[in-house]
């Protein structure tokens, strides 16, 4: 009947005259409103240069003129001895581990609770989601302060745990509850007409289906966290962020650079690890021969202790006579137990170094709520306007006036970087390789060294963050400009048009409503970068500091307030610029 | 004529009662009518087929069995559960003694094929299971015993999506049976599967229901395999029922008939279904 159905509504057609030519309509305000949204954020980057005084010529002289200092203070690099050295990497890697292994074990079942085809009920998805969006909202600062004030400052760990794993809550929880929604749902059908439980067909086919994701959002965000807990050290975390704050302060610049190249080495590796850890993952069994130590592995055990089963109607006995109902020790079993082993083992051991103080948990557990209570009311003792509001707008000009200058910079290098816009595949390939450079740097790594260069100024954290910028944008640019359909562009090409005609009118078009997207969700992670700053004496996130030093909580309250009140507005202008553009 | 030929049947038999009752289920889905005023019974032990087209009502009318679906009006009966109005928990019990395999296979592809007949207990174990080391060793063998039944107990080890599409419903096939079920539910078994599979599949089907005295209700879209393989033929269209044949005594001739009576759109029908589309069409172009 179906098939039908197009027939039936072309009949008439053929009987009914010539249509008139139909205007062109008129763009709808929505559209209307994208423009004015982008146009704003440029009008309000090129102020945010002139009001925060960013004058990048006057960087360079500053550079320059200043070049014997720097090479008299910064080099050589001066590192601690390597005992001291290996403890604080272990702390901060203990401490990132941990953080990231709590964000993904919380946010699995917040995640199920938050997806459409999980959930029990309105009420708990709803629930879910507004967890979900606040994680998402708070920066890591503002949660590591909100618990130094419940976990007291000496708890530097577990303040660094809990607080970047409730942040990561917020990027990982989404990410899943998306991927829980794109499962197929046709076995939990399956599960369900069998008889089996809610839970049991979430665990045996939702969550199971999901295991890769879960592990690639974890190794993703162990990244960003790894970056974070530098910054966090400023405010009491122990590890390598904590011992480089003690050296700013005491002003031993060559150490300073010391622990910065450490800290970037050990995002680099992390960055490697983790993009490892990753293909392996997503491989899966080609059924070919499989190369390496794994590959030599199953070989080995192909012909010695692995009898691969033959007959398809009778079970594989155990040498006992047994019926064999557990694989073989083969390659595969021998990686899947190694790898839940390493995980387990590893989540202990960093538990055991980073010296968790389970009693201050447990007690603090109990007084949590007296501690909240003293947060409201919030108050600004008259000094919002004159101090606060100024301070908020400074980190949302640093946060747009970076944009900018990434911007500027991120486009051409993504243009050049997809392969189907790039002149010839080598040059492609350079600029991914930059890009790929660019984003194992930590952005706020540079800007503590810059600091250090420049002085405590804006202009270290807005080309910190520029940096920061163009690594993220370039790749979503360049990622976009590869997927976009090479169809039309052949089209456009076989019509006569050259490279440059062709990327402009066939490429470009396509990739503009991603590219929109983009920008908008760059200046929502520049914005809480920005607020991280403020352990360098930045924009709001210093009040946020000093308030906490100072336990003024109605300050804190008020502060977190505005803070969360411009992350979500954020949100929602690029939800609704993703909504309209599409 | 439906009822008295199953009653008949049924008492012919000797069965102790009537495996399914479907009474006046309507099914409304917002606007769309999947089921109209439907009546049937079958009977145990039986190979049902039910006939139509796609959109014809015959996933809505099996998932109406176990409990999947829940009938906008009427009542279902399933092995004396009445499941139109069972909670969550009678459902549960229900459906462990109701098989179902479906058109996708809708098996795990990234577990094991052994595990993957395990979930088919899962309605008789208690708590969620994190992996294959889990399930009883009992439920494990009875696995294997199972695969071995549907020839697949060579690729006990191998992760699902390793498997061809006929292999894939036999495992499916594997974790109905590990159920140890009186009513195998297959909706549309053969439809994604090559002819060769296809004859595998609803051989492997037809002779596990003799052995295990299955009641089997497969909805179908292929007359040939409908007849060949079937011991009562129910053809639905748009949602209502239009035959009910008794398979056997079935001619070929006949079974043409029936083609038209459930496949063919008649000229009255384009007028009676499409109005709207027609209407919508005079809109555009007024």
């Amino acid at each position: 009947m179906a098939t039908l159905r197009p027939e039936a509504a072309e009949a008439p057609r053929s009987t009914s005259g010539r249509r008139p030519v139909p205007k062109r309509p008129t763009p709808s305000i929505h559209v209307i409103a994208v423009w004015g949204i982008f146009l704003t954020l440029i009008a309000g980057g090129v102020w945010s240069m002139f009001d925060l005084g960013i004058n990048l010529f006057d960087v360079l002289v500053n550079i320059i003129s200043g070049w014997d200092w720097i090479t008299e203070n910064l080099f050589p690099p001066q590192f601690p001895e390597a005992a001291r050295l290996v403890e604080l990497i272990l702390t901060t890697l203990g401490i990132v581990f941990l953080a990231t292994l709590f964000s993904v074990i919380t946010s699995v079942p917040i995640a199920i609770f938050a997806a459409v085809n999980t959930t029990t009920g309105a009420i708990s998805r709803q629930t879910a989601r507004i967890i979900i969006i606040f994680c998402r909202a708070a920066p890591d600062l503002v949660f590591a302060i909100i618990l130094i004030r419940v976990f007291g400052p000496a708890n530097g760990a577990l303040i660094g745990i809990v607080a970047m794993g409730l942040s990561s809550i917020g990027m990982v929880g989404k990410l899943l509850a998306d991927n829980i929604e794109d499962v197929d749902r046709g076995p939990s059908e399956a599960i369900r007409a069998a008889g089996g439980a809610r839970w049991q067909w979430i665990q045996s086919t939702v969550i199971l289906q999901i295991m890769p994701q879960i592990v690639a959002h974890g190794l993703h965000r162990m990244d960003i966290n790894l970056r974070n807990s530098v910054l966090l050290g400023f405010v009491g975390v122990p590890g390598l962020g904590q011992a480089l704050s003690n050296a700013m302060n005491t002003r031993q610049w060559d150490l300073v650079m010391g622990y910065t190249i450490v800290i970037t080495v050990l995002c680099i590796l992390m960055e490697l690890l983790s993009g490892a850890i990753r293909t392996q993952m997503m491989g899966r069994d080609s059924g070919g021969r499989r190369r390496g130590v794994l590959g030599l592995l199953e070989r080995i055990a192909q012909n010695s202790w692995v009898h691969a089963p033959t007959d398809p109607h009778t079970a594989q006995r155990t040498p006992k006579g047994r019926v064999r109902v557990a694989p073989q020790w083969d390659a595969g079993r021998i990686q899947r137990f190694f790898g839940w082993a390493a995980l387990i083992t590893l989540a202990f051991l960093a538990i055991y170094d980073v010296e968790l103080n389970w009693e201050v948990l447990m007690n603090t557990l109990g007084n949590f709520p007296d501690v909240v209570s003293r947060f409201f009311p919030p108050d600004d003792h008259g000094h919002y306007a004159s101090r606060y509001f100024p301070a908020l707008v400074e980190t949302l000009q640093i946060a747009m006036a970076s944009l900018l200058l990434g911007l500027f910079v991120a486009l051409p290098i993504g243009a050049f970087a997809a392969r189907n816009a790039a002149p010839t595949k080598n040059i492609a390939t350079f600029f991914r390789c930059l890009i790929v450079a660019c984003r194992a740097f930590p952005e706020l790594v540079l800007a503590i060294v810059l600091v250090v260069i420049l002085g405590f100024d804006a202009t270290a954290g807005v080309i910190a963050l520029a940096f920061g910028s163009i690594g993220l944008l370039a790749k979503l640019v360049a990622d976009s400009l590869e997927e976009s359909d090479t169809r039309v562009q052949d089209a456009v090409r076989a019509g006569g048009a050259d490279r440059v005609q062709t990327f402009f009118s066939a490429t470009v078009r396509q990739t503009a409503p991603a590219t929109v997207a983009h920008i908008l969700y760059q200046l929502d992670v520049n914005f809480r970068a920005a607020t991280l700053l403020g352990v360098l004496g930045l924009g709001i996130g210093f009040d946020l500091l000093q308030a906490s030093a100072r336990s003024r909580y109605e300050i804190l309250s008020l502060l977190i307030i505005n803070i969360l009140v411009v992350v979500i507005i954020l949100e929602l202008i690029s939800m609704y610029v993703r909504k309209v553009v599409r | 004529m439906a009822q008295s030929m199953t009653a008949e049947r049924a008492t012919f038999t000797g069965a102790e009662e009537r495996s399914i009752q479907l009474r006046n289920v309507t099914k409304q889905f917002d606007d769309v009518t999947a089921l109209n005023d439907i009546n049937i019974d079958f009977a145990p032990q039986k190979i049902n087929v039910l006939l139509g087209l796609s959109g014809s009502g015959k996933s809505t009318l099996l998932r109406h069995i176990n409990g999947l679906h829940k009938p906008t009006s009427g009542e279902v009966v399933t092995l004396g559960t009445e499941v139109h109005r069972a909670g969550a928990g009678k459902l549960r019990k229900l459906r462990r003694e109701v098989g179902m395999i479906f058109q996708h296979f809708h098996l795990v592809e990234s577990m094991s094929v052994l595990e993957n007949v395990c979930t088919g207990k899962l309605g008789s174990l208690a708590g969620p299971r994190l992996g294959l080391f889990m399930y009883p060793r009992e439920v494990k063998e009875q696995a294997m015993e199972q695969l071995a039944r549907v020839g697949l107990a060579d690729k006990a080890f191998q992760r699902a999506d390793a498997l061809s599409g006929g292999q894939m419903q036999r495992v499916a096939i594997a974790r109905a049976l590990i159920q140890e079920p009186k009513v195998l539910l297959a909706d549309e078994p053969v439809a994604a599967l090559d002819p060769v599979s296809s004859a595998t599949v609803m051989n492997l089907i037809g002779n596990i229901a003799k052995e295990d005295n299955l009641t089997v209700v497969c909805s179908l879209h292929q007359v040939e395999v409908a007849l060949e393989f079937s011991d009562r033929i129910i053809g639905l269209r748009g949602g209502q029922l239009v035959m009910d044949r008794d398979s056997h005594s079935l001619s070929l001739k006949e079974a043409h008939e029936i083609y038209n009576a459930v496949a063919v759109v008649t000229e009255e029908e384009i007028q009676e279904q499409a109005p709207e589309l027609a209407g919508i069409a005079g809109e555009q172009h007024s």
